[in-house]
């Protein structure tokens, strides 16, 4: 590990440890989720087929890990933006905060989403 | 944080000059770009499971439709670059490959511009094959 990395992050050790790991679930997810929805199934995508693909464990488990991974890493990426431009003490607890109900009440917008394919 | 902290954090995040300036530009940007867009993408999804499978259906003809297909492609030009950006920033990281930054840069951008050809002629492909 370079010296100073985590010292450097807004955050602490754990927000940078997460947004890592979160990346690193996005590459392998998205790319799957990119080739298999968009090229092995071109021109095919419809409620049915969305069906299909949720009828397997194994897509259920990458579509909650990208919908989970995916708003963590863009919620504390818009934050440590934020955090260049003036958010600090208060008004950066607020923040974080405030990034952490919208990201709670989108999985649960994204989970209700999937619900009628997931309980078909 | 103090403007000189703010102008050593940028160093940090991406060697505020040249090459690794625009790698961490472009990552910001595509960050932004790509965060907007998840929410947008959860909306429009849940908005169309909600309408049942015949109008989840009839949404994806319009999303399916020459105009959707090319801002897709700016889309995952913009995935491409910030996921194999990210790899590089992840080498940082772990301490592989700092001094090697710059060459690294011009890596992403080739893998980019190749990943981008295949998918782009995947794409007109099947634009062509559709019918405007």
């Amino acid at each position: 590990m370079r010296q100073g990395v985590i010292e450097e992050s807004a955050g602490g050790m754990w927000l940078w440890l997460l947004q890592r790991v979160t990346a690193v679930v996005l590459i392998l997810g998205l790319s799957a989720h990119i080739v298999v929805t968009h090229v092995l199934n071109l021109g095919e995508l419809s409620y049915d087929n969305v069906a299909g693909r949720l009828a397997m464990p194994f897509f259920v488990v990458v579509d909650f890990a990208l919908l989970g991974a995916g708003i963590f890493h863009a919620l504390n990426g818009l934050r440590m933006v934020l955090l260049d431009y003036g958010f600090s003490g208060r008004s950066q607890t607020m923040l974080s905060w405030g990034l952490f109900a919208f990201g709670v009440a989108a999985f649960g917008y994204g989970t209700w989403a999937l619900w009628p394919w997931l309980t078909a | 944080m103090s403007q000189k902290d703010r102008e050593t954090a940028n160093v940090g995040a991406g060697l505020w000059k040249g090459a690794g300036m625009w790698a961490w530009l472009f990552h910001r940007v595509s960050g932004v770009v790509l965060a907007l867009y998840l929410f947008a993408h959860i909306w429009v999804i849940s908005r169309g499971a909600a309408t049942g499978a015949e109008g989840f259906n009839t949404m994806f003809e319009t999303l399916e439709s020459p105009l959707f297909i090319v801002l897709d492609l700016f889309l995952l030009a913009a995935v491409v670059y910030h996921g194999l950006n990210g790899i590089r920033v992840l080498l940082f990281d772990l301490g592989v490959a700092i001094r090697r930054q710059k060459t690294l840069f011009w890596a992403v951008i080739a893998a980019s511009v190749v990943i981008m050809a295949v998918f782009a002629y995947i794409s007109l492909s099947f634009i062509a094959s559709h019918g405007a």
